[in-house]
């Protein structure tokens, strides 16, 4: 264990240290990054100018939302957005079994060598919305701040499972480069209450593909307006963040790579 | 004459090899038919559920507003491109020294290679996104006027390229221009109406679109498909609206114009 933590340690650093010899370049992609994913809560702020409303919630409560799954993305992103890229990189020019050569397993190596601090603007920005928003509804209690928590860990647990799912569709779909924008059709149902939508699109974003616990069930319980059972719906995303692992180490063993 | 015969003449030959290279990654392009419904399932609810108590939002009934979003997602399908992307790529490599050497305009190749691409997104792209729309959530997507339709989308389909390749030829001036087209992608996607109908905006800002080249690629085909158009309190015939966005096309084609002469002046290359 301590070994990883090394390993992650010095990746980090390294990634930061690349990040900062391009300084203005490295500002400027912060910035384009965090102002292209406020770009939701600034359709919220027109849709709630123009006098409507979402049902049941204020503009603040879905600006909770949004922040929530913004710092969500934020996170995801620095931690292991690069993996599907280097993966996809990697399978097209056959250097994968470099990585399959190092003494650590594959995975964590990928992911540890593909720290993106420039995703930090996206933490500043949805920290900042957060603040914004919690500062208007306010926080119901103690023990609704450690259920927010707990739910925003198993949001990050599902984006890490949709990161590593489409990390590993690259090894059979080689080179297509908008496997995310699959995904990222799929998440949009995590920005928004998902009371607005049926039961049926509910529960597939529940139990599913849990994209509802990214940013609206956490807020909820903030809210203090979680019903009761929803904290099992953490196990779903601990099945998907599992499921994503076991389908990355599946599509290594299925790997053939020139001589390997 | 022969002029005209030579370059269209170009322009099918380079649109058919661009769609033969394309379609070998057709899967690339088939992708949008996940996409697209999606998003417009997750825009579909929202509305309704925005809509709960609203009979009309700025002049916008319900319908309309899930027909704008269908509308808007089609036409995406015709007339996106990444020009920029592509000049882009060519300047940083030096590649762009073969098409400055020989007898045709890169800009004209450009616009051929995306007719080329288009085409190939109308039939993987366009057509199986319009059937999920009308036949599987039954939206009508009937256009108000098909001709004025039309003539505003092949409009847009000019413009969007313009614009693009404008941003292209940026990187003759500056070493890194990723920066430049990020920035420019997010201002376009804000205000060119695909995410929101323009009219939710500010009054000061919707008038500020008409001198911006934005609304001209994704608002007005739309807002002509849906038969009325208004914007800053102003609201215009079809035909008026069109005309305005043929006379946006064309300054944006001499700006490129200009650009393009500068540009080539400014190139230099190994051995050029």
């Amino acid at each position: 264990m301590k070994k990883y933590m090394i390993i992650y340690r010095e990746c980090a650093k390294i990634s930061l240290s690349r990040m900062t010899a391009y300084r203005l370049d490295f500002v400027l992609s912060m910035i384009i990054t965090l102002a292209g994913n406020v770009m939701f809560p600034l359709i919220t702020v027109l849709i709630y100018n123009s006098g409507a409303s979402f049902p049941g919630w204020s503009f603040y409560e879905v600006l909770l939302i949004q922040s929530v799954f913004t710092l969500s993305g934020g996170l995801s992103s620095m931690m292991l957005g690069g993996v599907l890229w280097t993966t996809m990189d990697h399978i097209r020019e056959g250097s994968f079994e470099i990585v399959l050569l190092k003494p650590v397993n594959p995975l964590f190596f990928l992911i540890a060598s593909n720290f993106e601090p420039e995703s930090f603007g996206l933490l500043v920005g949805g920290g900042v919305l957060f603040g914004i928003a919690v500062s208007q509804t306010g926080i119901v209690s103690f023990a609704a701040f450690l259920q927010f928590l707990m739910l925003f860990a198993a949001g990050f647990a599902v984006m890490a499972g949709i990161s590593l799912i489409m990390a590993a569709t690259s090894f059979k779909w080689v080179g297509n480069s908008r496997i995310p924008e699959i995904f990222d059709s799929i998440k949009t149902f995590g920005k928004y209450p998902v009371t607005i939508f049926p039961k049926a699109v509910k529960s597939a974003a529940t139990f599913l593909i849990p994209v509802s616990m990214i940013g609206f069930y956490p807020a909820s319980a903030l809210l203090g307006r979680l019903i009761p059972g929803t904290l099992l719906a953490m196990i779903p995303c601990v099945l998907f963040l599992l499921f994503g692992i076991w389908l990355y180490h599946y599509m290594i063993k299925l790997y053939e790579g020139v001589g390997g | 004459m022969n002029t005209i015969k030579n370059k269209l003449n170009v322009c099918k030959a380079v649109a058919f090899v661009t769609y033969k290279e394309w379609s070998a990654y057709r899967t690339h392009s088939m992708v949008s038919i996940f996409v697209g419904p999606v998003y417009f399932i997750v825009q579909y609810y929202i509305w309704t559920a925005v809509y709960g108590s609203a009979q009309t939002l700025y002049g916008m009934e319900l319908s309309q507003m899930i027909r704008y979003f269908g509308a808007s997602a089609l036409i995406g399908y015709l007339t996106m491109d990444f020009a920029d992307w592509n000049l882009s790529m060519l300047v940083r490599t030096g590649k762009f020294l073969t098409f400055a050497l020989r007898p045709v305009n890169h800009r004209f190749f450009a616009l051929s290679q995306k007719i080329g691409h288009r085409m190939l997104g109308f039939i993987v792209e366009f057509i199986p996104c319009f059937f999920i729309f009308t036949l599987l959530f039954r939206v009508d997507m009937t256009p108000a006027s098909l001709p004025w339709t039309l003539i505003s989308v092949a409009l847009a389909f000019l413009m969007n390229f313009f614009i693009n390749y404008c941003l292209g030829m940026a990187s003759f001036w500056f070493v890194q221009s990723n920066g430049i087209r990020a920035v420019f992608s997010l201002i376009s996607g804000v205000f060119s109406g695909s995410l929101i109908p323009l009219v939710f905006f500010p009054e000061w800002l919707q008038v500020l679109q008409f001198f911006l080249p934005f609304q001209y690629t994704a608002y007005i085909p739309v807002m002509v498909f849906l038969g009325k158009y208004s914007l800053g309190s102003v609201e215009l015939s079809i035909p008026v609206v069109v005309t305005i966005q043929a006379a946006a096309v064309l300054v944006v084609f001499l700006v490129s114009e200009l650009l393009y002469r500068a540009s080539v002046r400014r190139f230099t290359a190994v051995g050029a």
